[in-house]
Order: C-alpha cells, then sequence, then structure tokens
C-alpha cells in the first residue's frame, strides 16, 4: 500500500517535467535523426527522398562545411586561452588588497549579461565605422581599419567579442576558486619566505585546478557552439572567413533549403561537441587528481 | 512490486511518446498524399473538403499579412486599418526584420501557422513553394495587370505583382554626359576622368545585392534565353569565362575595382549619401532608393542609365516581389485574402495607398500615379519605350547571393584576383549551389 | 616602494576596466548624437543631452510592449522550471532506483544538445500540437514558455540534485513521521533549503531567457508578442541603418539587464560560480 502511494507521488513529482522535456527536446532530437537520412527542403508539401547515408557520405567532401570545421576548432582554440587566461589575470588581480576590487568586478563581469545578438551589434559598429574613424583621425589606419573586412582580421575579431563577453563570467568562477583556497597553506608558503611567483605556480595553480576544469568546459562548449555573435557581427563574411559550423548549419538548412542535409550536419556537430567535452572533462579530471 | 509499478509507468509513457510520435508520422504521410495532387498549384484543397457548396465561400472576418519589404511596413499597416474601417475584416500585419524573411516564412508555412496573405520573390522562390500558393487567377483586375508582370505558375495566376522596380546607372546629370557612356572603353575613360577629378565614378556598397546580385543580373540578361543559360551553368555545359557578355562583366568588374572606392567600405547609406552630396558621380542603384535623397538637398539632375555591358542600352526592370495567398489556409480565410487584394487593387482607397503611400510604379492598366519621382519615371520611360531586359537573377537557384557570391566578390574586391578567375569561382558557385 | 607598486598596480586595474567598458561607453555617447555629429566623431561626447533618439527607438521597438512580453515570458518560465526541476531532482535523488538514475543520466547528456540540432523538428512537433490537440503552442506566450521550460530543465535537475544529495535526509524522516506527506515533506522542509541553488538556477535562466533569440524567433510571429531581442533585432531592417537610433535602442535594450545586476550584484556573483562549480 505504501510502496503505491509512493509511486504514485514519484509519478506526481517527476512526471509532469519529464513530459515536458520529452515533447520539447528528446522528441524534436529523435525526430531530427530520422530527418538527417532523407533529401528534403523543408516544407511538408515538397517531396521527400529517402537517400539512406548520403547526406553523411556527403558531408565529408563538402569543403565548406570542413572549412567551417576549421575556423571553428581555430577560433575556439584561440578563444579559450584567450578567455582563460584574462579570467584568471583578472580574479588574480580583483582577489588581492585593491581599494577598487568590487567596482573593479562588477565592470568586468557586465558584458556577459548582454545578450549575444546585441553584443554583435555594438560591435560590428565599432570594428567598422569606429575603427575607422579612429584611423583616420590618428593616421594610424593601418591598425584601425574595417576589421570586419579582412578574412583574418574577421576571426580576430569574433576572438576580441567572444573573450570580451566571457572573460568576466570566467572570471567569477576562478574567485570562487581562489577564495576557496585555505588561508593557512597561503601563509605558511609566506612564513616560508615563497616569492610572489613561487605562490603562484606552486601552491595556487594547484590548488585552483578544479576551477580550471570547470571554465576550460564552460569556454569550450560555449565557443564550439557560438552562434549568436557570428551571426550578427560577421555573419560568416568575408568570404565565408568566419562562417562557423552552427553557422554553416542554420545557412544550410534556411537559406539553402536543405533541411535533410543540413540537419546530418546537425548530428555530427552534436557528437563533435560530445565528443569534445568528453575528452576534455576527463583529462583535466585526471589531472586534478594527480595534483 | 515496486518495479512492476516502475515498469508500468515506463510503459505510459512510452505509450504517450509513441502516440505522438506516430501522430507524427501519420501527418507526414497524409502531407506526402496531398504532394501527389499538389505538384501544381493548389486550388485552396480545403474548399474541397468541405465539398464547396457555392462557388464563393464566406469570408472569414480576419487575415493575417506577413511580407519583406521592410520599407513600407508602416504604410501597409496603415492600409490595413484602412481596410479594416471600410470592411470590417481585422487584419494582422507581422513584422519582419527583411532579412530572415524567408526563413520565417517557410518555417510558418511548415509548420501550418503560415499568414494568409504573403509575399515572395516571383521566380525560384515562388516555384519552390508553389505548393502553398493559392490560384488567384479569379480575381477580377487580373486581366488588366501588365504583360508578363503577374506570376504565372503552370498556367495559373499566382502571385499579384507589388510594382515595377528597375535598376542600373543611377547617375549625376552635370557629371556625366549619359549618350558618351555606351561601352566598356567610354565607361572606364568615365572612372578614370572622375578619379582624376577626385571624384569617385562608379559606386557599388557591400549589401549582398548591391555588391554583385543586382550587377551580375546584367551579363544573364543579355543572353538569348537566360533560363535556359542558367541551366546550363548550373549543370556545368556552360561557363561564365567562355561567353563573351561574361568575359566583359569580368573586365568592368576589374575596372571598378582599379578605378574606384572600394565597395566593401561603403554601405547603402554611405553610398546614396556620398551621391547626394555629388562626391560620387554615379551608382549602381534601383528607383527604390530616391527616399534616400530626400534627407539631402540634391542641388543636380539625377537620370538612370543602362550599365553598358556589351553595349547594352537597356534599363533591368521586373516585378521584384509578388502577393500571394496561402493555399493552405481554410477555404474562407482564402477567400479573404483574395478579397483584400481586391480592394487593394480596385478601390479608390486602396490604389491611393499604392500609388501615393507604398509609392509604387503602376503595374494595372486601370491605375496611374500622379506623381513620380525623376528615377521611377526613367524606369517608366524605358518600360514605356520597350528598353528593358529581365530579372534572371529571381531564377538563380536560392540563396546563391548570400551565402555563395557575396564571399566571391568580397575576395574578388580585397585580393588582385583576376577577372577570368572571378568568372571560373562564379560558375563554381553556380554549379554547387544548383546541387 | 611597494607602496607606490601598489598604488600603480590599482591604477592598472583601473584602466583595464575603463578599457572593458569601451563599448559600451560607445553605445551610450552615440545615442544622444544626430547622424551628422554621430559621422564627425564618434568617440566624443555628445554636444546636447536629447532624449530625442531614445524616444524615437521606444516607440519604434514598441519598448514597454517588448518589455512587458519579455518580463511575462521570463518571470513565468522561471517560476515553472524552479517548481518542476526541484521536485523532480528531490525525487530523483530520494528515490535509489534504476529509473531515477536513467532519467537521471539523461538530463545531463542532453545539455550539450546544440539547439540547431532539435529546432526544426521542434516546430513540427508544436505545430502538430497546436492542429491536431488544439493546444496553441506556437505564436503564444504560452508555447513559448513550455519550450522554454524544457530547455531549462536539464540544467536546473542538474543542479539541484546536487545540492539536494548534500542535505541529510533526516529532517525530512522527522517530518514524515510526523505525519507529514510528500508535498508537505518537499514544500514545508526541503523547498527552504535549497534557496542557494535556486537563486543560481534563477539567475542563469534569466540572463539566458531574457537574451534568448532564436527561439522567440522561430515561435513569436505577431508584432505584439515580440521580445526585446525580436524588437531589437527588427531594428535592424535590412537597409535603413541609422546608427544612432540603433545605438539609443541597444542602450533601451542593455538597461534593464544592468540595472537588475546592480540591484541584485551579490546573488548574482554567488549563483553564477555556484552554478559553475557544480557543472
Amino acid at each position: 500500500m505504501k510502496k503505491r502511494r509512493d509511486m504514485g507521488w514519484y509519478a506526481l513529482f517527476v512526471l509532469p517535467l519529464v513530459f515536458i522535456f520529452t515533447t520539447v527536446v528528446i522528441i524534436p532530437f529523435i525526430i531530427g535523426i530520422g530527418y538527417s537520412f532523407i533529401s528534403w527542403d523543408g516544407m511538408p508539401l515538397n517531396e521527400k527522398t529517402f537517400i539512406g547515408i548520403e547526406n553523411y557520405t556527403r558531408l565529408f567532401a563538402d569543403m565548406r562545411f570542413i572549412t567551417s570545421a576549421g575556423h571553428t576548432v581555430l577560433f575556439t582554440i584561440f578563444s579559450v586561452i584567450l578567455i582563460n587566461i584574462l579570467g584568471l589575470s583578472f580574479a588574480l588581480a580583483v582577489t588581492g588588497k585593491l581599494r577598487v576590487k568590487n567596482a573593479a568586478r562588477t565592470l568586468l563581469f557586465m558584458p556577459y549579461l548582454i545578450g549575444g545578438l546585441i553584443l554583435g551589434y555594438i560591435w560590428k559598429f565599432i570594428f567598422t565605422d569606429v575603427f575607422k574613424s579612429i584611423g583616420e583621425m590618428m593616421g594610424l589606419t593601418k591598425i584601425f581599419f574595417s576589421w570586419l573586412l579582412d578574412p583574418t582580421y574577421a576571426v580576430v575579431a569574433m576572438i576580441i567579442v567572444a573573450t570580451w563577453q566571457m572573460a568576466g563570467y570566467i572570471m567569477i568562477i576562478y574567485i570562487n576558486g581562489i577564495q576557496a583556497m585555505p588561508e593557512d597553506v597561503l601563509e605558511a608558503a609566506k612564513v616560508d619566505g615563497a616569492s610572489f611567483w613561487q605562490t603562484l605556480l606552486r601552491i595556487k595553480f594547484p590548488l585552483i585546478m578544479p576551477s580550471f576544469t570547470i571554465c576550460l568546459f564552460l569556454t569550450l562548449s560555449n565557443c564550439f557552439k557560438i552562434f549568436d555573435v557570428n551571426f550578427s557581427l560577421t555573419g560568416g563574411g568575408p568570404s565565408n572567413a568566419t562562417e562557423m559550423m552552427a553557422m554553416n548549419i542554420y545557412n544550410e538548412i534556411f537559406s539553402l533549403s536543405n533541411y535533410g542535409y543540413g540537419q546530418a550536419k546537425a548530428i555530427i556537430f552534436f557528437i563533435a561537441v560530445a565528443v569534445i567535452t568528453l575528452i576534455q572533462v576527463s583529462i583535466t579530471k585526471k589531472r586534478e587528481v594527480e595534483m | 512490486m515496486k518495479l512492476r509499478k516502475l515498469s508500468s509507468i515506463l510503459l505510459a509513457t512510452t505509450m504517450m511518446l509513441s502516440l505522438l510520435l506516430t501522430g507524427c508520422g501519420t501527418k507526414k504521410e497524409s502531407a506526402e498524399e496531398t504532394k501527389t495532387g499538389g505538384s501544381t498549384v493548389t486550388e485552396a484543397p480545403k474548399a474541397e473538403d468541405k465539398e464547396a457548396e457555392s462557388e464563393k465561400p464566406a469570408a472569414a472576418s480576419k487575415i493575417i499579412i506577413f511580407q519583406s519589404k521592410v520599407e513600407i511596413t508602416d504604410q501597409l499597416e496603415a492600409c490595413a486599418e484602412a481596410y479594416t474601417a471600410e470592411t470590417g475584416v481585422e487584419v494582422e500585419v507581422w513584422g519582419t526584420t527583411g532579412d530572415d524573411y524567408l526563413q520565417q516564412l517557410k518555417i510558418k508555412l511548415g509548420n501550418n501557422q503560415g499568414p494568409t496573405v504573403f509575399s515572395l520573390a516571383p521566380g525560384s522562390e515562388s516555384e519552390e513553394l508553389k505548393a502553398y500558393l493559392s490560384d488567384l487567377s479569379d480575381l477580377s483586375f487580373v486581366g488588366d495587370i501588365a504583360a508578363n508582370m503577374a506570376n504565372e505558375i503552370d498556367g495559373k495566376i499566382a502571385g499579384i505583382p507589388y510594382t515595377m522596380e528597375g535598376f542600373g546607372m543611377v547617375y549625376n546629370k552635370s557629371l556625366i554626359d549619359a549618350t558618351k557612356v555606351t561601352d566598356f572603353a567610354s565607361f572606364e575613360q568615365m572612372l578614370k576622368d572622375q578619379k582624376a577629378a577626385g571624384i569617385n565614378g562608379f559606386s557599388l556598397s557591400q549589401e549582398s545585392y548591391f555588391l554583385i546580385g543586382h550587377i551580375l543580373n546584367t551579363p544573364f540578361a543579355l543572353q538569348a534565353d537566360p533560363a535556359d543559360y542558367i541551366k546550363k551553368l548550373v549543370a556545368g555545359e556552360v561557363t561564365m569565362q567562355d561567353t563573351p557578355e561574361f568575359v566583359e562583366f569580368g573586365k568592368f568588374m576589374e575596372a571598378i575595382r582599379a578605378n574606384t572606392n572600394n565597395p566593401l567600405e561603403v554601405n547603402y547609406d554611405t553610398e546614396t549619401g556620398d551621391f547626394a552630396t555629388g562626391k560620387t558621380a554615379s551608382i549602381h542603384q534601383g528607383n527604390w532608393s530616391y527616399g534616400m535623397f530626400t534627407d539631402y538637398d540634391v542641388t543636380f539632375d539625377m537620370g538612370m542609365m543602362p550599365l553598358p555591358i556589351s553595349g547594352n542600352d537597356k534599363v533591368a526592370a521586373s516585378v521584384p516581389t509578388c502577393w500571394y495567398v496561402n493555399s493552405q489556409a481554410s477555404a474562407e480565410e482564402i477567400q479573404a485574402g483574395k478579397d483584400f487584394l481586391n480592394w487593394l487593387y480596385t478601390s479608390e482607397t486602396g490604389t491611393k495607398y499604392l500609388m501615393e503611400e507604398f509609392g509604387f510604379i503602376p503595374v494595372v492598366a486601370t491605375m496611374t500615379s500622379p506623381k513620380l519621382d525623376p528615377l521611377s519615371q526613367s524606369v517608366s520611360d524605358y518600360a514605356a519605350a520597350g528598353k528593358t531586359i529581365s530579372w534572371p537573377m529571381s531564377k538563380w537557384p536560392t540563396g546563391i547571393v548570400d551565402v555563395y557570391l557575396v564571399p566571391i566578390a568580397q575576395e574578388f574586391f580585397t585580393t588582385e584576383m583576376s577577372g577570368t578567375d572571378f568568372l571560373t569561382k562564379l560558375s563554381d558557385a553556380f554549379v554547387q549551389a544548383g546541387k | 616602494m611597494k607602496k607606490l607598486g601598489k598604488i600603480i598596480f590599482e591604477v592598472l586595474v583601473v584602466a583595464v576596466c575603463l578599457v572593458y567598458l569601451f563599448p559600451i561607453y560607445i553605445v551610450l555617447v552615440n545615442a544622444f548624437k544626430n547622424r551628422q555629429e554621430l559621422y564627425e566623431n564618434m568617440l566624443a561626447l555628445p554636444d546636447s543631452l536629447s532624449f530625442e533618439y531614445f524616444a524615437k527607438a521606444m516607440d519604434k521597438m514598441n519598448f514597454l510592449r517588448a518589455f512587458g512580453n519579455s518580463l511575462l515570458v521570463t518571470v513565468v518560465s522561471i517560476a515553472i522550471i524552479v517548481i518542476l526541476s526541484s521536485m523532480t531532482a528531490w525525487m530523483l535523488v530520494r528515490t535509489d532506483h534504476k529509473l531515477s538514475k536513467v532519467l537521471f543520466m539523461i538530463f545531463v547528456a542532453t545539455m550539450i544538445i546544440p539547439f540547431q540540432t532539435i529546432m526544426m523538428p521542434l516546430m513540427q512537433v508544436m505545430g502538430w500540437a497546436r492542429d491536431t490537440l488544439h493546444i496553441p503552442m506556437l505564436n503564444t506566450i504560452g508555447g513559448l514558455i513550455y519550450m522554454n521550460i524544457g530547455f531549462g530543465t536539464s540544467m536546473a535537475v542538474f543542479l539541484y540534485h546536487g545540492f539536494v544529495k548534500s542535505i541529510p535526509i533526516s529532517l525530512e524522516e522527522a517530518a514524515t513521521i510526523d505525519g507529514c506527506n510528500k508535498f508537505k515533506v518537499f514544500w514545508k522542509i526541503v523547498f527552504p533549503m535549497l534557496k542557494p541553488t535556486t537563486a543560481t538556477v534563477m539567475i542563469l535562466d534569466v540572463i539566458w531567457i531574457w537574451n534568448d533569440y532564436l527561439l522567440p524567433s522561430l515561435v513569436l510571429s505577431s508584432k505584439t508578442l515580440r521580445t526585446i531581442p525580436l524588437s531589437t533585432a527588427s531594428f535592424f531592417g535590412q537597409f535603413t541603418i541609422e546608427w544612432n537610433l540603433a545605438m539609443a535602442g541597444l542602450m533601451l535594450t542593455i538597461t534593464p539587464v544592468i540595472i537588475f545586476y546592480l540591484s541584485a550584484q551579490k546573488y548574482i556573483v554567488k549563483g553564477v560560480a555556484a552554478g559553475a562549480v557544480k557543472l
């Protein structure tokens, strides 16, 4: 009797959410996998043909998709490194005995609250119009020109914007890790006459390894999946030089109406995200233990 | 015991899921069935379902309009209010950002929440979505629509034209003598002369169609059979680099790159601004750009002239957009949508909005526009004289301009790529996009 | 000497912060300029403080309406996410059974699904629900909220799950002995203890839902239903970019977020950190 009542409670507590979650995420995901095996433009009244794994084999010859994967990897590597270095430096700076530390934290975290789409619009204005006008004013047209028109600088622009957005967020997590450090260990190091760099490298870094795992995970998956900023800042241009994978999929499905094919790309994209994040977590977790 | 209960819940959940899944499955099948009969323009299938007792079903009391021309959004809303005031039919106008209009429309049509009346570019867009287009042949004014202006699909009128638009070289009459720029040599000379005088001779701008879409249209339109040429190009049977008009187009582009400001650094706003203030002698634009000059005191006369590729003496004029009625809406809604279009094109208030508020060039014989701006007048004159070429760009593979052509043009304008290489890449893009 | 170094360091930090806020400065000053002033010098302070463009942008964006919609969507979505996720997570932890483990694993695994993978099928499922079941899932605020809940649960369940595991079961057992049913036990005893995680979930979800663009753009068609990101995007219509007006619009868009942040700063910083650490 009690068991039955327990089951009732279980259902009451769990089912509503599971139901919503299933209809919104699980079912569409399964349907999506199904569509990746057909050739279709996405309009229900138009023709669908089952073509097996052709969408997937075609992927490997699609230079544009492969290039976009390359951009994504490049962008992710640079952004992840930059964001973490900057975030950690900020964290170290504002956990010291600074008078302005609270204000600094507030300001540095602010960009994270502004959505990626809006951020993209703001920076687009800066990289095109403001940069041009700075260049003309200061005679530095070699450095300050419309960055979004140059394939290399446009990627740099993407990295800068992503860094600007995420560094404050990552900083918060590192701050948390630093504050959780046992005071006595640091004190002991000081007493033993350890220098600033020794303390940093030998004591602080190992102690914040767990925060590092988290930050790496967050920056990796966020940068890899980037879409909003890409969409509003560069739109993938110039000459597709900044087209990331998410954007490529979006274009394939909506601009070129290759729905089945785009869906196949999306599935591959999902697998890539899953593999990368899993590998990263398992590697850094292992290091945490060793330390 | 516990396990059994659990599994029964699991079973219930799975059943619910499978119900949902099969539900989707059956829907797909039925959609497929409609498809077999729907390869032509669907004639209001729902009307048949309901065994259309009379010829003209009762009209719904509300319609939804979704359209791509952002410039007329405010005016269209005012027009919708006027319609409601006159007929009592409620009109809701959905907003668009312009950029993702087609994507939004497809999603909405695809999951059956489509608008009643919507717009498309006649050509590959309307062709792709033809299963969703009602037959509008029975609208009262279709007989008066100017020749070749309505969008006919499989012998039926599906799209009602918005307006006629034309583009070419919009030029400053005090800086350029149109009669002297008639071929490549004189065009290049003009660019050099202007450059020597410190003026930018000709300008494109960074937006996709203003950068490459419109200007590339001209060599296509100069082919004997543009539609056939596109088919062969996509199939890889012909290439641009072997077609004389395109080779000449390549020379034009090289001359433009060598003698004018980089169009990638110019946007529509600055392009028209520099023209209005006399810093640019000519821009590759259409009559729609006239609205951009109203912010300035323009002190010179302007006009439109053909881009003289291979001696071309015609401007590219066509219908950019048509109205369509959603065939998947209920019979009542379809009727209401048709009623609205009838009102827009025949009633005094409706035509007033079309001509005066939207600033359209008349495409229906019964309509006249009281006062056209100079550029629209130019287009209208060229059309009257039969000196127009068509817009084969509307038959290019969907999405090709933004996804393929713009990146190539960006590369062309930022490197030393030769005209021939440029054409080779463009040809490849057509093959790619047509797959 | 050491003191001097400290001052220099302090000044350096301030300098970095100012550079960091440069983009927001640009938005702010240019929102007050007319077009000519803007093109003359984009870095300078405006000649006068006229709110003309704010008023115009507010009007064009239908700002108050959009703000109301955004507020409604955010508040209701988060309230339901918090209620349902905390209940579910608690049950999953406290019921030691294979099903609980499997469900939890599924929640966690789906956290990495990119939205692009499911957006089109999702729209079809919702379209089907509307046509067949006559549940208005599309072009309604309710539908958007429903989908937000679906996307928000994974992370919320995950965060609550971690926290519930760390609280001792003894209090709950005592309450059960006193004759409380599960519902009461949860709401009277457990839920109040979950407060820190609730704060975390709310904050992370505010940042996400308030700024979300892609999902609302697919779900909402009517102008009157637009949320703030949608009306901002519509502002950047195809050709007529008027940057000064646009800057005013952007400023309007980010102001509520900044006010929210400044007023709840302490909780936000804590919440974000806590949320991340559990990941």
